[in-house]
């Protein structure tokens, strides 16, 4: 019995065969390392693009979160119960979708609006107050969809209360980061697919100069597999090389765009600063760059190999 | 080990380099084909090794059936055989001991068994001094026995070699034959190529002698005394 097909040694061997590839890999990597640090670059670029368009698409979303004008939600508790009132304010307390909220009877209404006005005795015609007590709701979120189940809570509660939300441009600016977003993912898709070639050929071009040694392998019996095995590698390693240099351009891009992005917020008087991207999304940029260096060695190497004498 | 009957190979619309051919070679036998250049020793030796697939005929190698070999049992056929070229094909970007390894790397053996049995067919052919030199460093005969001690190192039961002594001496090709021989002698079939009729015919060993790709003669010299 072979050593290398002994049960027992099998997974140790495999373990080696796969060091061994990427070892020779990295060794074929660093004897021309001018290509190699190209097809980095190349992918570098191609993925720092679309990441630094989300960082600014992220922040924008934020934007909602530091205009200085939050959704209200107002209840009008003309046609309400006052057993009604008081469940709604024993809710009111509870839910954590509410920032903070505040009773405005009628009278204390009616006084606001008359100071609001420039002659206060424009409404002493009016016999009675005709205006309803009110709840005013600031929740604790922007987001559209947390902001409708939260109206519709409060009206499930107090079925006679009118419910009118003021958050349109919540949704409009939702709406917009909406649209940004499928923009973005159809760049990505566009940019993936054109790396992923890029790389595909740089893979090709390599096997074709080691073709000598895949011939006489070959012959020795080589698998389909064996022979990928280190492109693979290969893939992996410029992947992962890729997604550091885009972590890199999109970090220094965004610190970069922090000053003139605060400055021309503040013309607009927003509060709003471009703040870095986290590592959740830093981690998903290098796996973005290994998906796409494997796929590329992968499309490449398929291709090249069949092709081989 | 080797059966092939009736073999015909045709390259192309050009003539037919093997016509008709039959040959049998049994297991733990050694023979040669003789021939000038040309006559279809190179693609007789090709058919063999399944690099090549015949036009006509058929070809039974070590249980395997090649006209019915699957691209999936290739490898596995291939690994059962051990394959001598004229011009050595040695890979210039390593050093002598990983181009005698590379068998064994595709048949995952592990570091230190294969350190062992590396060494051990560097030390055959008498080049284990030169393990670590790159292999462009070497003559044209120490190349040939790299090319050698890599054929052998995975102990294959058939060994196939194409004018394994055309570049050298007759000294140094006297060796070269002789080694096959020892091989032999340790139960590894051996069917060997060479235009050199007179140092095949010393080694008393069966001969197939090959013009325009037909068999003109065959002998069974008697075994050397």
């Amino acid at each position: 019995m072979r050593p290398g097909h002994h049960l027992l040694n099998a997974f140790p061997a495999w373990m080696e065969a796969h060091r061994d590839a990427a070892r020779r890999s990295l060794q074929r990597r660093l004897q021309a390392p001018i290509l190699s640090l190209i097809s980095i670059a190349v992918l570098g670029f191609i993925l720092a693009l679309p990441a630094y368009l989300w960082v600014l698409l992220d922040n924008a979303r934020s934007l909602s979160a530091h205009i200085d004008h939050d959704p209200r939600i107002a209840l009008y508790l003309d046609a309400v119960e006052a057993a009604t009132v008081a469940d709604l304010e024993r809710y009111l307390e509870t839910d954590a979708r509410v920032e903070r909220w505040t009773w405005i009877d009628a009278d204390t209404a009616l006084a606001r609006y008359r100071e609001g006005l420039a002659d206060p005795s424009l409404l002493d015609w009016m016999e009675e107050n005709p205006l309803p007590d009110v709840i005013d709701v600031v929740p604790a979120t922007t987001d559209p969809a947390t902001l409708d189940a939260l109206r519709d809570a409060l009206a499930g509660i107090a079925p006679g209360a009118g419910v009118v939300s003021d958050d349109e441009w919540v949704r409009q600016l939702n709406s917009l980061h909406q649209l940004g977003l499928r923009i973005l993912s159809v760049v990505g898709v566009l940019l993936g697919l054109g790396a992923v070639l890029i790389l595909a050929l740089a893979t090709a071009s390599e096997l074709r100069e080691r073709q000598e040694e895949i011939a006489i392998s070959r012959i020795s019996g080589a698998t389909h597999r064996f022979l990928r095995r280190p492109s693979l590698y290969g893939g992996l390693i410029t992947g992962l090389g890729g997604g550091v240099f885009a972590t890199i351009l999109l970090l220094s891009g965004t610190a970069l765009s922090q000053a003139p992005l605060a400055d021309a917020a503040a013309a607009f008087e927003l509060d709003f600063s471009l703040s870095l991207p986290g590592a959740g999304p830093l981690a998903n940029l290098l796996l973005a760059g290994l998906v796409l260096g494997w796929l590329g060695a992968r499309l490449g190497s398929g291709h090249a190999l069949r092709d081989a004498p | 080990m080797i059966h092939l009957q009736r073999v015909t190979k045709r390259f192309g619309s050009a003539a037919e380099a093997l016509s008709n051919v039959s040959l049998r070679v049994d297991s733990g036998a050694m023979a040669f084909i003789t021939g000038p250049s040309g006559a279809g020793k190179s693609t007789l030796l090709r058919l063999i090794a399944g690099l090549e697939r015949p036009t006509r005929g058929r070809i039974r190698v070590n249980g395997y059936d090649l006209e019915r070999l699957s691209p999936r049992a290739i490898p596995s056929f291939r690994r059962s055989i051990g394959l001598v070229f004229q011009d050595h094909r040695l890979l210039f970007d390593r050093p002598v001991f990983d181009n005698v390894a590379l068998p064994l790397e595709i048949l995952a053996y592990r570091r230190p068994e294969m350190r062992k049995r590396v060494r051990a067919a560097l030390d055959k052919v008498g080049l284990l001094h030169k393990e670590a030199a790159n292999p462009r460093t070497l003559s044209a005969g120490e190349q040939q026995r790299v090319g050698i001690a890599r054929a052998i190192v995975h102990r294959p039961v058939l060994l196939l070699a194409d004018e394994p002594t055309g570049n050298l001496d007759p000294a140094l090709s006297r060796e070269i034959l002789r080694l096959f021989d020892d091989f032999n002698g340790v139960g590894m079939t051996a069917l060997i190529a060479s235009h050199d009729i007179g140092l095949v015919e010393r080694m008393g060993k069966p001969i197939l002698h090959l013009e325009n790709g037909r068999v003109e003669a065959r002998a069974r010299p008697e075994p050397r005394t």
